[in-house]
Parts: structure tokens; C-alpha cells; sequence
């Protein structure tokens, strides 16, 4: 083993001098690997009561010592692509509209044999749209106004939602058939659409559900120690990894001294697991610690939920979506 | 002089002495978190902006044809005013008719796109790249640097007075040196560099109809024209002469890349039955991995499915893929290439 392997225990054992809170606090934690403290409240363990003032200076001065916390950053990844800028929209669309120019022409006879009713579909299709691109609006590329490729002021072609409706209506299958009467008449066989990308908990504002925000990930806020033992066990985790992705130094307002030891509890510093929730949903019906209410918040609404001092602590860990 | 000279300009533009004073404490004031823009950073920026001037107004948006405006006109334009056309030939550096660099639309080497940001790519960036990152990263507290490894070429033993000056042993197996892991940090978390796609075409010396429908394929399901390539030597058991075309290949890379790769692990593979996955003895210790498809799974393809008739179905090729990652062992590559969803069976080889 390198010395770059050393275990996550070790480790806390050689930067400080030895203290046995740490290590029931971690030996507690991990083999459910699902160890938290506290992210947004007070500290979920007691403090002790002999809180002593330090002795001012003494023979032999006492060693600093902190509280070792493990806590858990369990979050949901984005489920849906993100919004385009408006410049990546109208960039794409350029692009395109350039390629169409520049690239050969489609080969109709290899994908439609001639005379048979894809061919007469495809005929109608494009005598709409005037190009085999399904999602570049009505645009001839090889015609005499080629050149007339860009888009005028608050035209909407370049918007994804316009360019899903083009795609859904050249999905879209017209037969004909001949009712009782032996009179023709044309049936559109429908399509499904894709469902939509803003959800029902999004317009309801409920923020307990996994179903919001799926284009963000979502993280689990509330004062969990221990996943299983808040959450319930209706919860799919994966801890990414035996190491933390950050960690918090809280100080306390006095140090408390420990006499027997010599050392002086300075205060706590919490390290953070990455955790990813696969699937299920967090119920606090059997919890241990007498939680009351959690939700699953984006990182700009965390922020708002947050104390400042919590907040600082996260901030850089948490991906910007 | 330029003491008297200072006050005149301040008095010809009080609006910028009117800014200054809203900001009394320049230096000692700012933060990094509320950067306000060029007003704060120094009164002789102009804090007037090109994106503050206000758009075309209604009428001009109205009465803007182009299309119009150029059937009113009487006789068409001179080419030379809106044509231009790079020269055919690079005749060198000095020559006064140089080339447009390829990314320019006119560059007759220009090749559009990109076309889409590929979904693949977006969740690479969005999970799996800080995922990987918290896998594979080693913690190095301060004060337990690794040291320098060590020496990577063996020395010689010295048994021997010729052995004095000469140039270390190379490493045993081989002349080449294996690539380095670098502790991974942020700036190097392994991705996606390019993927190759490549068919050898036994029947290619007999009938060279296998070639193209082998080049079309390929086309159809990287999205890229296929490269012809030759044979280098004449093998009588292959039934190869030198200089004879003998294969099809792409390189992919970028939008491509990432939607061959989310077609094959979504579409493809789930459709192949009972499929273990990739060997995980794949690979070629570099941080590439390698696979194949035979003609049965290539014709699974959604670009060939939905056309299966156009292809002869005997002359349908199968295909090698070698995904090119960034990492530089297979061990990171194979972590990569599962998170994108791709399959490992068996055991696993560096």
C-alpha cells in the first residue's frame, strides 16, 4: 500500500491525536455506509455539560482536539438535458441550415422505393417543408433563396418546443381509407408525445417529490444523521466512494477541557459523503431522531434554506446543476 | 501641468465624477462576490456598453425583407460583392491570396456543426465526470506527498566492463514504456477522446461490392463517410495484394461520438440476446477498449433496421469499435465506460 492509500480511519487517527469520540462517532457510521450528521441544525448529540473555561496558561499546555462527524450529501442527478441558451438555439439552427447547404442531396430512392406509400408520404412532406430536414422550419437550400438562411427577429423556429412539434408531425402517418359508404377520406394516425419536462410537483410547488426539477440535481435536505435511521429503509443509496468530498469546521463557542487528557474539545469538523439515490423516496414515519419534515431542493434553493455558515460549507461541493 | 490638466476633465465629464463618488472606497471595498461590472474597476473605463443600445425599433423589424429587397432589385449584384471563393490551391504562405482557416463557412474544407448538445455529453458533465472524480481521486494529506516513484528503465548490473555508458534496459516485455497513472484531480478526470469504428471486408479482392455496401452501412450508423483503406502488404492467406482497398473505418469524435456510443449502449446492446457484455480483458492497457459486432448485431442498427431491405443482407459487415479515452489505464476506462451504461463480464485485465 502507498502512502497515498491510506484508509479514511487512518488518516483522521494521524492528523490529530487519538480521541475515542471519533471513532465510535465513525465506527457507528460506516458499515451502514450511510453515515450523516446534522447539515442545516444544531448538532443531533448532546453537548457535554462540564463545560469548563480553559485554564489560562499552564505547566503543560493542553492539546486541541475536534469531534469527528461523518454526514451525507445524498442527491438526485438531473434526469433531463438542460435548456439551450438563446445563443446555443440560434447557433444550432445556423449550423444546420449550413449543412443543409453544403451536404448532398438526400437519397430519396434508397430509403423510398419508388411508387409505394412511404414515397407518397414523403412527396406531401416535402412539398411542405421544402427539405428532407424535419426540424430546420420551411427552408430550400438548394433553391434560388438559399441564400436567405437566417431567421428574422422573434421567428421561433430555433426553439426546441417548435422543433418537437415538427418532429411529432412528421411522425405522424396520414392513411386513407374508405368508410362503409366506400367514400375515401383521410385518417392521421396520432403519435405519442414525449411527456412534458415541467411535472406536476413543479406546478405544485412540492418540494418533497423526486419528480421536480429534472433537469437539476436535487439534494436531500434535513437533519439526518444516519439515512436508514431517518429516511426509512424505502430508499435505494449508493455512497460514491470511501471519500469525502469536503468537509466543515465548527468551532464552539468555549473549548471544552478534558482534565484526564490534557486536550481541549475544540469543536467539530463534519466531513461529507457523496451519496446518489437510485430509487424510492425518503419517509421520516419511523425516524430515530424525531424528524419532522425534509425536502429535495436544486442548489440555488438550498442556499435559501441554508444557515450561512452551512451554506459556505457546501457551496463548492455541490454541482452548479 | 498635468496636475491643473485633471480637474478640466473631470468637469467635462461629470457623469464619470458622479460614479466615482458613488464608490468612495474603490480598493478597500471590493469583494470577489459583488463585482458590479467596468464602473467599479477604474473611471477611465467607458461603463457604456454595446449591449445596453436598444434594439431595431418596430418598424425597422416590419419593414425588413430581405427577400423583397432583393426582387426590387433592378439588376442582380456582382458576384464579386457577395461571392467570394477561396483559391483551389494552397500556393504557400507568401502568396497574397490565402485560404480561409476550415472553420470559416466559406473554407472549402469547412464541414458544419456541431449540430446538438448530445445527451450523453450533457450527463457526463452533469454526474458522471464528479462521480468519477470522487472514485478515483486520492487524498494526499499535507506533509504525505508521495515521494518521486521510481526509476522506470533498469540499469545494468555491471558484471560486465562494456556495461559502463550504456543507455538503461528497457522494461521487461517489450521496448514500450506503460503510460503513467497521474493522480486525477479535477482537471484531469478521464473522458471521451474519439471513437474508431472499423470493418475488414474478406470479400473486398473478390467483389467490391461488399466494400461499398460495408462503406454505406458505416455511414449510415456513425453519421461520418467511411475511409477506404488499403492493404500495406501482399498476404496470400487473407487473398490481400499490396495497394488493394481491403477495409472501411471512421474516426468519431465530439456530437458524433457521443450519439454513436448512446445508440449502442441504448439501442443495440439491450437488443442482443443473452449478451454478457465486453471482455473485461479488452483493452489495450493505454486507457483504450476495444469491441466487436458481428453482421447479425450490426443489422440492429435503427438506421439499418428501418432500411434492412436497401442492404444485401450477405454483404452486411461486422464492425470494431475501439472507444479512446483520456484515462491512461484500462482499469479507469472500463469505470468510464460503465457509467455510460456499457457492460463488463469476466475478469478484469489492466
Amino acid at each position: 500500500m502507498t502512502r497515498g492509500h491510506i484508509p479514511f480511519q487512518r488518516l483522521a487517527s494521524l492528523s490529530r491525536p487519538s480521541t475515542p469520540t471519533c471513532f465510535t462517532c465513525l465506527r457507528q457510521n460506516r458499515p451502514a455506509s450511510s453515515a450523516a450528521a446534522p447539515l442545516d441544525t444544531a448538532p443531533v448529540e448532546s453537548f457535554p455539560t462540564h463545560r469548563a473555561i480553559l485554564p489560562p496558561t499552564t505547566s503543560q499546555p493542553h492539546s486541541t482536539t475536534y469531534k469527528l462527524k461523518a454526514s451525507v450529501l445524498l442527491s438526485r442527478p438531473p434526469l433531463l438535458t438542460r435548456h439551450l441558451t438563446p445563443f446555443e438555439k440560434s447557433y444550432f439552427l445556423y449550423q444546420r441550415r449550413l449543412n443543409e447547404r453544403l451536404a448532398l442531396p438526400f437519397t430519396r430512392y434508397f430509403y423510398y422505393q419508388r411508387g409505394t406509400p412511404g414515397e407518397i408520404e414523403w412527396k406531401r412532406k416535402v412539398r411542405e417543408r421544402k427539405t428532407p430536414a424535419r426540424d430546420i422550419g420551411v427552408y430550400n437550400a438548394y433553391g434560388s433563396e438559399g441564400w436567405n438562411d437566417e431567421l428574422l427577429v422573434g421567428d421561433q423556429v430555433s426553439e426546441p418546443e417548435k422543433q418537437l412539434e415538427s418532429l411529432l408531425k412528421d411522425a405522424e402517418v396520414e392513411v386513407k381509407e374508405r368508410d362503409i359508404q366506400g367514400e375515401a377520406k383521410v385518417v392521421k394516425e396520432e403519435v405519442e408525445r414525449p411527456m412534458p419536462r415541467i411535472t406536476e410537483a413543479d406546478k405544485a410547488g412540492d418540494m418533497k417529490s423526486l419528480n421536480r426539477a429534472l433537469q437539476k440535481t436535487l439534494f436531500l435536505v434535513s437533519a439526518e444523521r444516519i439515512i436508514i435511521q431517518t429516511g426509512g429503509v424505502n430508499m435505494n443509496t449508493w455512497v460514491v466512494g470511501n471519500i469525502p468530498i469536503g468537509h466543515q469546521v465548527y468551532n464552539y463557542a468555549q473549548g471544552v477541557a478534558n482534565e484526564e487528557k490534557r486536550s481541549v474539545l475544540r469543536g467539530e469538523k463534519i466531513f461529507f459523503m457523496k451519496a446518489r439515490i437510485l430509487a424510492g423516496q425518503a419517509n421520516l414515519k419511523d425516524n430515530q431522531f424525531g424528524l419532522e419534515d425534509f425536502q429535495w431542493l436544486a442548489k440555488e434553493e438550498i442556499q435559501k434554506a441554508f444557515h450561512p455558515r452551512n451554506w459556505n460549507a457546501v457551496k463548492n461541493i455541490l454541482p452548479e446543476r | 501641468m498635468a496636475s491643473q490638466r485633471v480637474p478640466s476633465v473631470f468637469q467635462s465629464l461629470p457623469l464619470r465624477k458622479r460614479d466615482f463618488h458613488n464608490f468612495p472606497c474603490l480598493c478597500s471595498c471590493r469583494k470577489a462576490s459583488t463585482f458590479n461590472g467596468m464602473t467599479e474597476l477604474s473611471e477611465d473605463v467607458d461603463p457604456s456598453s454595446s449591449m445596453q443600445i436598444p434594439g431595431p425599433s418596430e418598424e425597422h423589424l416590419a419593414s425588413f425583407d430581405p427577400i423583397a429587397r432583393s426582387k426590387r432589385r433592378k439588376r442582380p449584384l456582382p458576384s464579386s460583392r457577395y461571392k467570394f471563393r477561396p483559391p483551389k490551391y494552397y500556393r504557400g504562405p507568401l502568396h497574397p491570396h490565402q485560404p480561409p482557416p476550415p472553420t470559416a463557412p466559406e473554407s472549402r474544407e469547412f464541414i458544419p456543426g456541431p449540430f446538438s448538445l448530445p445527451r450523453l455529453q450533457q450527463t457526463y458533465h452533469s454526474t458522471f465526470a464528479s462521480d468519477l472524480l470522487t472514485l478515483m481521486y486520492t487524498h494526499h494529506p499535507p506533509g504525505t506527498l508521495p515521494g518521486p516513484s521510481g526509476p522506470r528503465l533498469r540499469s545494468w548490473d555491471g558484471s560486465s566492463p562494456y556495461h559502463k555508458n550504456r543507455p538503461l534496459r528497457p522494461p521487461r516485455g517489450g521496448p514500450a514504456l506503460p503510460l503513467l497513472r497521474r493522480p486525477i484531480t479535477f482537471r484531469n478526470i478521464p473522458r471521451l477522446e474519439k471513437i474508431h469504428v472499423h470493418s475488414f471486408v474478406k470479400e473486398a479482392g473478390s467483389d467490391s461490392a461488399h466494400l461499398h455496401v460495408a462503406g454505406m452501412i458505416m455511414q449510415a450508423i456513425t453519421n461520418v463517410r467511411a475511409t477506404v483503406f488499403r492493404a500495406k502488404h501482399t498476404i496470400a492467406n487473407f487473398n490481400l495484394r499490396k495497394g488493394s482497398p481491403c477495409s472501411v473505418g471512421v474516426e468519431l469524435r465530439g456530437e458524433d461520438m457521443y450519439n454513436f456510443l448512446a445508440k449502442v449502449t441504448e439501442v443495440v446492446m439491450p437488443r442482443i440476446k443473452d449478451y454478457q457484455g465486453i471482455s473485461g480483458k479488452s483493452g489495450d492497457s493505454n486507457g483504450d477498449i476495444g469491441w466487436g459486432f458481428g453482421p447479425d448485431t450490426v443489422g440492429t442498427f435503427p438506421e439499418v433496421e428501418i432500411n434492412y431491405d436497401a442492404y444485401p443482407s450477405k454483404m452486411i459487415p461486422a464492425v470494431h469499435i475501439v472507444v479512446c479515452t483520456t484515462a491512461t489505464n484500462d482499469k479507469d476506462a472500463r469505470l468510464l465506460l460503465s457509467s455510460m451504461g456499457v457492460p463488463f463480464y469476466g475478469k478484469h485485465m489492466n
